[in-house]
């Protein structure tokens, strides 16, 4: 072997070294890390185990053909623009938007969401970009499922689905600025907008358990039609044809004629997703396919299948093999139709040769992180209160054990008086005994106390403070000695030379000294008090809950919600994580002078 | 005796400041600690069960039949489960403390070196220590999760170290489910004493052994592990009972706080636990904790001579 100079090797040595730790400090924190990010993700997710790996679901909400461009919108926000021969992927950008919707018109795409509101691009550079904010009254985002938007005489109509939220508002595209909010409420109500429709000075609105007719000079409802017995599931999809409606939704397509404010003809009954209407013709999406409907000759055509599993930048994976997707959304121009489906997946079809011709997918939805569980855990359990509880609790059982115990700890340092041995020896003892051990006698005295003197202990803050400041002196006491006995012995003596009395030589001269390492106690007190389980447990009830038997009560009720529960360790690892970054000098300087030579 | 009198009020007249001083402490210690042991090791002797809750301490006297039920009674099913706690006990009290302890060591050897940023990561490495036990449980629980959690996500379809997803929360994988978490929780604190140790031991001692031409591995032998022995000692003295009374991340672990963690999982305080607060046995549960601490303090009594010798010879 050749032989390295030394200073090399050393070198050599101390890289590997250091890689190592960082090696051992990734695996360290990679717990704490993996807590906060499932805390931002959707359970269902972490369910199937694909949380590295989940984005936002890119399905093909809206696909517009013009030209020589593809427009290829997906709901997570995804606007993609691709050419329509080679669909390629020419121009991109995310609009990061929930609940997604869109509208192509000559010069923008208008993306209406619940989360942003609603947002403009320009199409010829998808950049430049305007945000609305529309001033629309609070309320839970969360709970949107989606939003619907449409154009008609350079007026934007949009609807959110939600609970409570009936409203229909029109945008004026010239002013940039909602001109009216068109309320909704009518007979069916509670319903929510699924899907709009204009024709002529009448707005038709497919709402989850019927039909609206509005008109839109007069902003009125003009009818509401029941139709659940087809639609159960209401109205997702609705265009026009011949004077006609036809309405399609999760149950089945029918047309419907808004003048008898019947349904006329029923075309399928099996689930319908997307609707597009050229020559005569109906397209309604199915799972992996279209079916084509004639309404001259009132005959159902099953087109045949249509995906093929593509990866990412559009490359077919498996020739043979169709991947199930749900057909959204469709295009026709001439003879081509492009078919949007779940996962961002296009393809492109030819009406004359019956034959797919190309197949691409659209971009991936960026990684979602999300508040919505620590809003959704907030809601459930009132962390609040056992936020307050534990500070509450813990710091005053902090400050009572510390001021004791600093008492205790200079007195033993101190005075070698009768009894002093038993007193160390007894609170090392402590130490010994399984915390088991005092639970039940300590519960069962709380009781009995309060059956014969009829005060209240057991669920009181001041029962759990006491138990708790009695329960953490001897550990103090234990790591306070040293401290005290650090300090030299002299400068006691010449203050008592000066005319101190005991408590002024302990006030005045001993206490500002040990400040430090009574911070440092305290913190570590503090830290162990918030991580009490048991005594908490048995000892609190109802309002004076902390956050560890907060915890273990919501835990229990929502065994699987594990993006909830991870939200809930956030919260209850934050506070003393925040406390200990701040505080970390003391904590460091203090206990390891205090134990190493104690 | 009036002279006996006499100087105990001379001596209280000259301690009397350090008496006042101990006074709130030794009234909690009684109120809370003596009292309560008392109670319990004379409920150890009582038949102490749901029937018998209401009288408390006036339940019925059975000498040492909670004794006999624990120790030697084959048919009682309390004894059974018991012997897996305390063998489980025992396995995880001594790798947790020694792995603690090493790991500890080997982090404060890494970190106690000239590098950028120092005491940055030195504060990185202590944050698993501020990590509730609760939380721990739980954290590491969702980890162990055999489908979905990352644990085996990571080893087998990422790594492809294993050829399937093992069960960690079933099964004798649980001992090493429950030590794992506590090591990671527990480790940074020793980490902190004993790179606080040997930044105490003087500098002159590895200049004159470099002079010698020691290797690293002599150096540490030969001068920090010596010098170090009041760290370590203390560290496993604390560590064997704080691990002993282990409780809220196991309890946490399995059925989120009010589960069963299994033979290979149970521990000796959520043995007692279980069968003092969910079977109502607290009779049992009373004897099985004194004898408990009986053992403990013969541990640890051996372990402070142990410590002793070392404080002597080190001064």
């Amino acid at each position: 072997m050749f032989n390295l100079p030394y200073y090399l090797k050393k070198r050599i040595i101390d890289y590997v070294i250091h890689f190592i730790m960082l090696i051992i400090l990734a695996f360290t924190l990679f717990p704490i890390g993996w807590m906060v990010f499932t805390s931002l993700k959707e359970n269902t997710d972490i369910l199937v185990g694909k949380i590295p790996f989940s984005h936002a679901h890119n399905n093909v909400v809206d696909l517009k053909s013009e030209g020589n461009t593809l427009w290829v919108l997906t709901s997570d926000g995804g606007i993609n623009k691709v050419n329509r021969k080679t669909l390629k992927e020419e121009s991109y950008v995310n609009a990061q938007t929930s609940g997604t919707h869109f509208l192509i018109n000559k010069k923008y795409v208008w993306v209406s969401s619940s989360n942003r509101g609603l947002l403009r691009y320009d199409k010829t550079n998808l950049k430049s970009k305007k945000e609305y904010n529309l001033n629309l009254p609070k309320f839970d985002r969360s709970q949107v499922v989606g939003t619907t938007i449409i154009e008609a005489n350079n007026k934007i109509y949009f609807a959110m689905q939600y609970k409570g939220f009936e409203k229909i508002f029109e945008f004026d595209i010239k002013a940039e600025k909602i001109s009216r909010a068109i309320d909704i409420e009518n007979k069916l109500s509670p319903s929510q907008v699924r899907s709009l429709l204009v024709s002529g000075n009448t707005l038709f609105a497919g709402l989850d358990n019927g039909l609206l007719k509005i008109n839109l000079s007069s902003g009125k409802i003009e009818n509401a039609y029941d139709i659940t017995t087809s639609l159960p599931l209401g109205v997702a999809y609705m265009e026009a044809i011949n004077g006609n409606l036809v309405i399609a939704g999760n149950t089945g397509a029918y047309i419907f004629n808004p003048l008898s404010g019947s349904i006329v003809q029923k075309i399928t009954s099996s689930a319908v997703g997307g609707l597009a209407i050229s020559n005569s013709r109906i397209y309604m999406g199915f799972n992996r396919g279209f079916y084509e409907y004639n309404t001259k000759t009132n005959k159902l055509k099953a087109a045949e299948m249509l995906f093929r599993p593509v990866d990412r930048t559009g490359t077919v994976l498996n020739k043979s093999g169709f991947a199930p997707g749900e057909v959204i959304n469709f295009s026709i121009s001439g003879n081509s139709v492009y078919i949007g489906s779940t996962y961002g997946r296009v393809s492109a079809y030819n009406l004359a040769s019956g034959k797919v011709v190309n197949t691409t997918s659209a971009r991936q939805g960026a990684i979602v992180i999300s508040w919505v569980n620590y809003i959704d855990m907030w809601k459930n359990v009132d962390f609040g209160l056992y936020l307050k509880n534990s500070f509450l609790i813990c710091g005053a059982a902090t400050l009572f054990a510390m001021i004791f115990a600093t008492m205790a700890a200079y007195a033993l340092a101190r005075f070698d008086f009768p009894g002093a041995k038993v007193l160390s020896l007894a609170i090392l003892a402590t130490q010994m005994v399984p915390g088991i051990m005092f639970l039940i006698p300590i519960y069962s005295n709380f009781v009995k106390f309060s059956e014969i003197t009829g005060v209240a202990i057991k669920g009181t803050y001041w029962g759990l403070i006491f138990v708790y400041a009695v329960f953490f002196i001897p550990f103090s006491i234990w790591i306070l000695r040293g401290f005290f006995a650090a300090i030299p012995m002299e400068l006691e003596e010449a203050a008592r030379i000066d005319g101190c009395s005991p408590f002024q030589v302990f006030w005045y001269v001993v206490l500002p000294l040990a400040v430090p390492g009574i911070i440092a106690t305290g913190i570590y007190v503090f830290l162990t008090a918030w991580d009490e389980l048991i005594l908490a447990w048995v000892l609190t009830s109802g309002d004076t809950m902390t956050i560890p038997v907060g915890i273990r009560n919501f835990v229990g009720n929502y065994q699987n919600r594990f993006d909830l529960i991870m939200a809930a360790a956030v919260v209850a690892t934050a506070p003393v994580m925040t406390l200990f970054f701040l505080l970390q000098k003391y904590i460091v300087k203090g206990l390891t002078a205090g134990a190493v030579k104690g | 005796m009036l002279g006996f009198f006499r100087d105990i009020n001379h001596r209280f007249k000259k301690y009397r400041f350090a008496y006042i001083f101990i006074l709130p402490t030794v009234i909690g210690m009684l109120l809370l600690h003596l009292t309560p042991i008392v109670q319990g090791t004379y409920m150890s002797f009582l038949e102490l069960n749901q029937f018998t809750l209401d009288r408390y301490l006036g339940a019925p006297f059975v000498w040492f039949k909670n004794y006999y039920d624990v120790l030697i009674n084959s048919r009682s099913p309390i004894r059974i489960g018991l012997f897996d706690a305390a063998r489980n006990t025992v396995i995880y009290t001594i790798v947790v403390t020694l792995g603690t302890t090493f790991l500890g060591m080997l982090v404060a050897l890494m970190v106690n070196r000239n590098f950028r940023g120092k005491g940055f990561i030195r504060t990185l490495f202590l944050f698993p220590w501020v990590v509730p036990t609760y939380v721990t449980g739980l954290l590491w629980g969702f980890m162990w999760q055999q489908g979905a959690g990352i644990i085996n996500v990571l080893l087998v379809d990422i790594l492809h170290l294993l050829p399937t997803k093992p069960f960690w929360l079933i099964g004798p994988n649980t001992i090493w489910a429950i030590i794992v978490p506590t090591i990671w929780r527990y480790w940074p604190f020793s980490m902190l004493l004993l790179l606080a140790g040997m930044q105490s031991i003087p500098e002159e001692l590895y200049e004159a052994a470099d002079i010698d031409g020691a290797s690293p591995w002599r150096k540490f032998w030969m001068i920090t592990w010596p010098l170090l022995k009041p760290v370590w000692s203390i560290l496993i003295l604390f560590g064997l009972i704080f691990n002993v009374y282990s409780f809220n991340i196991v309890i946490m672990m399995f059925g989120f706080g009010a589960g069963f963690p299994g033979e290979w999982g149970d521990l000796l305080m959520t043995n007692i636990f279980r069968n003092s607060f969910m079977q109502w046995n607290f009779g049992v549960g009373a004897a099985a904790s004194v004898l408990l601490m009986l053992t403990m303090i013969v541990i640890v009594n051996i372990w402070f001579y142990f410590y002793k010798q070392v404080e002597e010879e080190s001064r």
